[in-house]
């Protein structure tokens, strides 16, 4: 299997180079393009109960599209928002992902819904976290490009810029300074990582393009 | 007529020079800039054939009723930009009497007034997928103009190559293609929220574009209020 991501910063997509037997897994939605020849099925990834947690409360998609080789075969996979494809080589380790940021894996990782705390599901902006865990190539996207960080010590983000962490970190959620920078700031819900780990964060955020289109909405 | 693809990258748009006499339609409300001796005349069909009934059937294709065609007053040169609604590029097919092409409903931006470009019905199919079951068929011989949500990514078919109907810019109609669900079963394609895709075959060049208008508005239009009708 070969991978090839082309077009980041601000239009990345992902093309998959399948060999005979073999098979890779995406969110669903995702195919721009493939052979003919390619096989499509859906699949509950860990069960159906994971599957209806991670779907209703993840913000993902319910089901995994399976595309099955038979022969030499390439696929291509586009996030759903503009932005930035990435890789990351999974080698039994574990890995988080703010809900919608999956894109595509290889079969046998993986991927659980997993509450991120009551405040994080009252801050609006997704309270569920999946997370990835086994041996093969996670791949994940943002909107718009990506910042990468290795924390060491403390560090706060806004939560809707967050893409994905590695579990090292732990994090709270809460106010950036005291009640009144955190009504009038504009900045919402902070998450404060601390430890040491690797942070991606996304230069633009979907709640923002639309709280900015929303007054130009006809009611 | 010379056109120029201007400000490489995320937000391309066209600028069409024309000569004296040359004129170049395009979808309405795709002309951002226009020298000062150019003028427009709005109609519902390209060329000669059309009407009124053209007009909707172009409105049925995710296009707008109208044309606007661009032409020079005075005799001297003149230029007019055209840009389209989404982000990302603008490609410029050269259309030749030999390969007619066809072109997604929401894809066209412009061409020279010598193209015909006529509506094509899809059959149900597309209305069940919630795309437009409409192409716009482009012959003739000169320029068109396409736009594409984000990258364009230009295949040639060797022998067969499926496409999501969302990500579809415009194929040559010496293709053959078949609209087809993507999975086993139409439960499973709606499941996987993959819908209609075509299969095509034969031998032909494909626009495609790297994104998908549609699963974009999916996941920002839940977080818009609710709209009121």
């Amino acid at each position: 299997m070969k991978f090839d991501i082309s077009g980041n910063p601000s239009y990345g997509d992902l093309t998959v180079a399948l060999a005979p037997g073999e098979s890779f897994w995406s969110e669903g939605g995702a195919m721009n393009r493939m052979s003919s020849h390619l096989e499509l099925n859906t699949r509950l990834v860990g069960g159906l109960l994971k599957s209806v947690v991670r779907g209703v409360v993840g913000g993902e998609s319910l089901l995994i599209s399976e595309f099955a080789a038979s022969e030499m075969a390439f696929l291509s996979l586009s996030p759903s928002c503009p932005g930035t494809v990435l890789h990351r080589e999974m080698s039994g380790d574990t890995f988080y992902l703010t809900s919608g940021s999956f894109l595509a894996c290889t079969p046998g990782l993986e991927l659980e819904a997993r509450f991120g705390g009551l405040r994080a599901f009252f801050s609006g902006e997704g309270g569920f976290l999946v997370e990835v865990s086994g041996e093969g190539d996670l791949f994940f996207n943002s909107f718009g490009g990506v910042v990468e960080k290795e924390i060491d010590g403390e560090f706060a983000v806004d939560t809707g810029h967050v893409v994905a962490f590695e579990p090292t970190l732990s994090y709270t959620i809460g106010g950036m300074g005291g009640v009144k920078q955190t009504l009038f700031s504009g900045e919402g819900l902070v998450m404060r990582f601390s430890g040491q780990g690797k942070l991606l964060l996304q230069t633009r955020q979907m709640p923002g393009l639309a709280g900015w289109l929303t007054p130009y909405c006809r009611v | 007529m010379e056109i120029e693809i201007l400000s490489k990258g995320a937000f391309e748009s066209a600028l069409v020079h024309l000569g004296p006499n040359d004129g170049f339609v395009s979808e309405s409300g795709a002309m951002y800039r226009a020298s000062a001796n150019v003028n427009i005349d709005v109609t519902t069909k390209s060329k000669s054939k059309g009407g009124l009934l053209a007009g909707v059937k172009r409105l049925l294709a995710g296009e707008n009723f109208f044309f606007s065609t661009y032409s020079t007053t005075d005799g001297q040169p003149g230029e007019v930009g055209l840009a389209p609604t989404h982000q990302g590029e603008v490609f410029l097919i050269d259309v030749e009497p030999s390969a007619a092409w066809m072109c997604a409903g929401g894809s066209y931006l412009g061409s020279s007034p010598g193209l015909d470009v006529d509506t094509q019905f899809q059959g149900f199919k597309g209305f069940v997928s919630g795309e437009a079951p409409f192409f716009l068929n482009v012959s003739g011989q000169g320029h068109l103009l396409v736009t594409a949500f984000g990258r364009v990514v230009e295949t040639e078919v060797q022998e067969e190559l499926t496409v999501d109907t969302g990500h579809l810019v415009a194929f040559e109609s010496s293709l053959q293609y078949t609209m087809s669900k993507a999975g086993g079963s139409w439960i499973q394609s709606w499941l996987a929220g993959e819908g209609l895709v075509m299969n095509f075959t034969g031998h032909g060049r494909i626009i495609t574009q790297s994104h998908n208008p549609t699963e974009f508005g999916k996941s920002l239009g839940p977080l818009l209020p609710k709209r009121k009708s």
